[in-house]
This record gives C-alpha cells, structure tokens and sequence, in this order.
C-alpha cells in the first residue's frame, strides 16, 4: 500500500518544513519560558549550595540572611563552635552594591563577605574559572565573569581600590545577580561605610561614630558527622536568641519567600502560554487539515475508506509534531545562553510538553477530519 | 448481452433543496442497462446527467426510489444497503467523473493502482495492470509525472485507466472524451465497447457527441424529468 500522509508530505514539503519550523519556534518559546522559571528557582539555591554549611544562624525572629535583613555579632562563630556537634563556623556578610563594569556600565552585584583564611570558604572552587579564591585580608576581589573584569582589574568601591584575583562562572544571587566575593573585614567597611565628612560632622555633633563593625549578616556552620541538623538548629534556637535554620529550612525559605511572586508571576506566565500556545497549534493543524477538504473529497470519490484518510492525516499530524519538536529543541538550545538570567532546559519538560501538543494537534487534527469526511464531496469539489 | 441486470432504475426521483429554492432534477426516473450492454446517456446541459450518476454511483442520496447495481438493492427508497457506499464504489464501480479527479500529490502510476491496493491487490499486480492501462492509453512515459504536470486529455486518460484499474462490473462515465480529440475519443469509446463484450461491463456514459452514440446499444435521455431508453443496434467490434 502506498503511504499517502508521506506522499502528501513530499508533494509540498517546503510548506510542511516552514510549518513545522513556525510551530516548532513557538515549542522553543515555550521551552525557553519554562527554562527561565525553572532557573530562577535554581538561581535562588546556589549561594546556599556553594556555601555548603549545615546551618545558618540569624538575627532572632527573622529569617534572614537573603529573606529579611539580620545582623548578629562575628563572634557567635566562636560561641557556635563551643558546641560539640559543631564541626566548623564561619561569619558572611551579604550586601547588594553597584559595580562599574570595565565598558562603564554600572551594575547591580550581590557582595558575599568570607573570612578567608576561615574554615568555611564561600567559594565554590569549581566555580572558579580563571585566578584564584582570595588568599589576602583586604582588597581583593573574585568576580563573575559576566562582569567582563579580566585578572588583575582594578576595581573602585568605596574609598579603596581592589584587585580582580578570580573569576568565577554561574554565581549568582537569589534574584539572579553576579556575585562578588571580598574579604570579610572589607565587606564590613562597606556595609557600615561613612564618608569622612559625615564622621567630621558626626564628631561635631557630639554622635559616637565608631560604628560597630563586628557585625556580620549570618553565621554559618556544619555539623559533625552523625549530628541531627535539626536537633542542633533546636538547641541553638532555645539557648542564644537567635534564630537557626537548617539548610532545608533555608531552601524554603528561598523558595517560598525570597522568589515566591516572581516565580508565581513567571510560573503563570508559563502555564498560560502553554495554554495558548496549544490553542495556536491545534488551530494551525486543523486549518492544515481543513485545507486539504478538496484532496479527501477526491479520496472519498474514487472510494478510499475513512479509515485510510484518517491514518494518512494522523500520520501527518504526528510528523510535523515530531519535526516541530525538534526543531523546537534545536532552537532553544541555540537561543537559551543569550538570556541574562539563567535559563534551564531540561528534557522531561521538553517530553511533558510534546505529549500536550501531540495529544491537543491529534484531537484538532480527528476533528478537522471529522469535518471533512462529513462533508457532501461533490459541494466540496464544486459539482 | 446477456440477460442480467447491470443497472437497474426504478421510480427515482431527486429534488434540491426546498421550497424558493426547491430544483426538481428526476421524477420517478426509471432505467435499466443490462450487463454487456453499453449505454449513452445524452440530455442538454443541467438536465440532471451528472447527478443521475452521481445517484448511480452512490455519491450521492437519492430522495426516492430504488436503484440495483447487479443484483444488489443498493438504494431502497430512503436509505442506502449498507452504511459504507464507499465499498461499492471501489469495487464494484469504475467511475469517470467530468473533472478528472486524480489525487494531486500522488504521481500518475500510483493514482491507477491506488484503488486495487486498497482491495487487496497485492503490489505487482497492480502495477502490472496500472501499468497496462497506462500503455493502453499512451502515457506509460509519464508514469512519474503528477497530474499538475499533464494536459487536460492526458490527466484523463489517466483517469479513465484508473477507473478501469479495478476490473469493475458497472463502469460511469461523466463525458469521459470531453477533454480529448476525436481520434481518441473514437479510440477510448471502442476500448469502452470491447470491455463491454469481452469482460460484460455494463455502461452509462454521458456524452455530447452525435459521432460516438453508433458505438452504443442503447440511447438515454432525460425529457420532463423522466428517462427515455431507445434501443439501436451498436456497432460491434470485431
Ligand atoms: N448540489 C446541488 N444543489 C442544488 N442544485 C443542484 C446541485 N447539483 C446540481 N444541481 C442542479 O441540478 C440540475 C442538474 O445538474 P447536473 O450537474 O446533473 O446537470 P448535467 O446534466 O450534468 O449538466 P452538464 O451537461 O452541464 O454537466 C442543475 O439545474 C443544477 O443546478
Ligand atoms: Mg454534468
């Protein structure tokens, strides 16, 4: 027998592969959007991931650091590690800072303040893609290398100059920021940095000027090995006034608090163009099919059963859907890293999303069928 | 000829539409065409030829009446025998439609042999037998080609071939040499003629054509909606 959905295809195969490209860009539209909700939802987590610890301790009755500002004093890493279920401890300070990038452009960076010579070191090494972590007290740097610094950049923030020691790749703060790394004592000066005439004028007023600058955002800290994370985060919360979350605790509180709207907003975003681009795509493959009225007028004339329309149609149906995948795919993948945020493409959603399509281009597809078995061949073939 | 019934018309009758734009095509319409015999089916243009055929060929639904193709009441009245018309008509009938049909995306060897695949026929036989009528009708060279690529009287060569292709009992034809010239108009007529008596065919074929009507058994027209049936004695081949 001969295969007509194939015939069908190769008599105008141009039309069907410009289809098939048209649709298969809206998949990767539709791709790439599920990609960016996903990203953020990973964007959110890779500080936490990179820090590494077991717990973090904040300001009591906030849920700081990423969610609600907190300060607690550095020393609470000394106090924590008076506990035996308490491996290593570390003080971070987070701050948000404008950075004039090396083509003049000020942007928006999240600084990540660590002790480095600490047992917790913020970096994680195979984020590290060219130079090193910071080895020296004070004004060195490590930058993303969205920022385009190169090794040995000298960068101006607040009143010293610091050096570019390291390039990290994919650091990102939970909005999707390039994180900076400095050293904690220089993360300090900046977060409670005054200018010199607002200390001259401070003196005169008779204020006390020397701010405390002790204080760090969050302390963090591993358990040894066999301890119940919780149950230390427990006796934390219980004994020091402080709040303590593990890292779990902490994921949520990323998840849900920190990017709940804007990943509600984009997750909705996604669920509607799914929906709609679904609708688009049955429309296009019914018209498709509707289009043909006068080829399956003929086949019912010289007596072709329903059942071989059908197939050939389904079959049709089924090929641009695979076709459109695909192209689909390619398109995305080709597109994705030219988002500034992160986007993720992850091959189940793919698969999730070719099984709605194919299911919604089939049953427009029977319909549009339907429509053209039923209807009187020889009106549909004018006489 | 032989005595059994090819065609066989009784009481049909066919009305467009209703009320204003009511058209009243055949009224109570009777015929009868005999296997192994061939008949013209001549009227003006909008007489009700095509759709007469149509009925015939279970294209389309009758109003009333009863039509017999062989011995099968295929239309009683108000219903067709079986809900799949379509059987009948890639089995039993070689239909030749005034337009020629061929399916536009399949080359020309494929649009003759499509329906014999679909009854069954293995894959060499019907090529051969594709491949035969295409010979027999001139076009064997553009068995690759698609039907865009023909002339008209060569896409309906192809489409008489096609109508042949399943070696049906009943054969239709809607001006069948309407597109060709004379000579092969005469031709394809007198190929119509030998499978009638070769193969006992019975044929209506509607043509315009005082020079083809010698080739033919019987001569029906349609006069105030009713068929007339004179008989003549055909030319036979020999
Ligand atoms: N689907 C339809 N709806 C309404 N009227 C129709 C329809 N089909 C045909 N008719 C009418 O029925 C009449 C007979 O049409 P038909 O096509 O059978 O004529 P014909 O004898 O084949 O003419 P021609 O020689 O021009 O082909 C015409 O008046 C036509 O307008
Ligand atoms: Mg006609």
């Amino acid at each position: 027998m001969i295969n007509l959905a194939y015939k069908d295809i190769a008599h105008s195969y141009l039309k069907f592969i410009v289809t098939a490209m048209g649709v298969g860009m809206l998949l990767g539209i539709v791709l790439i959007m599920i990609g960016v909700y996903r990203g953020m939802v990973i964007d959110a987590q890779v500080l936490l991931d990179d820090i590494g610890a077991d717990l973090w301790v904040v300001q009591e009755n906030t849920l700081g650091p990423f969610a609600e500002s907190s300060r607690v004093h550095e020393d609470l890493k000394n106090t924590l590690w008076v506990n035996p279920e308490i491996d290593k401890t570390a003080a971070l300070a987070f701050l948000n800072l404008q950075i004039k990038t090396p083509d003049g452009v000020m942007k928006r960076v999240y600084s990540v303040g660590y002790d480095p010579h600490g047992d917790l070191p913020a970096i994680n090494p195979e984020r590290l893609v060219a130079g090193r972590s910071i080895e020296k007290s004070h004004y060195e740097i490590v930058v993303s290398e969205k920022l385009g610094f190169r090794l040995q950049d000298k960068i101006r923030l607040g009143r010293n100059i610091y050096t570019v020691v390291g390039i990290t790749k994919g650091a990102v703060s939970s909005g999707g920021d390039p994180v900076i790394y400095v050293s904690l004592k220089d993360a300090q000066e900046l977060q409670f940095l005054y200018s010199n005439a607002r200390i001259r004028n401070d003196r005169a007023r008779g204020l006390k000027v020397d701010a405390d600058n002790h204080l760090v955002n969050a302390v963090v800290a591993t358990v040894v090995k066999g301890s119940d994370p919780d149950a230390v985060a427990e006796n934390i919360r219980r004994w020091k006034h402080l709040s303590a979350f593990t890292v779990s605790d902490e994921r949520n509180i990323l998840t849900k608090n920190v990017i709940e709207t804007a990943s509600k907003q984009i997750g909705m975003f996604t669920v509607i163009l799914v929906g709609v681009s679904t609708i688009i795509i049955a429309l296009i493959i019914y018209t498709m099919t509707l289009e043909k009225i006068k080829e399956i007028s003929i086949m019912k004339l010289v007596g072709l059963p329903n059942m071989t329309i059908t197939k050939m149609i389904a079959q049709e149906t089924v090929t641009l859907g695979v076709l459109a995948f695909i192209f689909g795919n390619l398109f995305a993948h080709a597109i994705w890293d030219k988002f500034p945020k992160r986007v993720v493409l992850e091959m189940d959603d793919a698969w999730a999303l070719f099984s709605i399509i194919l299911v919604a281009s089939i049953l427009a597809s029977l319909f549009g069928v339907y429509k053209a078995i039923k209807a009187d061949p020889s009106a549909a073939i004018g006489g | 000829m032989t005595n059994e019934v090819g065609i066989k018309v009784e009481n049909l009758t066919k009305i467009f539409g209703s009320g204003e734009s009511e058209v009243r095509v055949l009224e109570n319409a009777s015929l009868e065409v005999k296997k192994g015999e061939f008949a013209a089916l001549v009227a003006p243009s909008g007489a009700g030829k095509t759709t007469l055929l149509m009925m015939l060929g279970c294209v389309i639904e009758p109003t009333s009446g009863k039509i017999w193709l062989g011995d099968e009441l295929v239309w009683d009245e108000d219903h067709w025998s079986t809900p799949d018309t379509r059987r009948i008509r890639r089995e039993k009938i070689g239909f030749i439609f005034q337009a020629h049909y061929l399916i536009p995306f399949l080359n020309i060897v494929e649009n003759v042999k499509l329906i014999p695949l679909v009854n069954g026929w293995p894959d060499e036989k019907a090529e051969k037998k594709a491949m035969e009528l295409l010979d027999y009708f001139d076009i064997t060279d553009k068995r690759d080609a698609m039907p865009s690529q023909l002339s008209g009287g060569q896409n309906q060569r192809a489409a008489i071939a096609r109508a042949l292709s399943n070696e049906p009992k009943i054969i239709l034809a809607d001006e069948p040499t309407a597109a060709l010239d004379m000579e092969r108009a005469v031709s394809v007529v007198k190929m119509l003629r030998r499978i009638v008596e070769e193969q006992n065919v019975a044929i209506i074929m509607v043509t315009h054509d005082d020079r083809l009507l010698p080739y033919c058994d019987k001569i029906l027209s349609i006069e105030n909606r009713k068929v007339v049936t004179t008989t003549q004695s055909a030319h036979l081949i020999v």
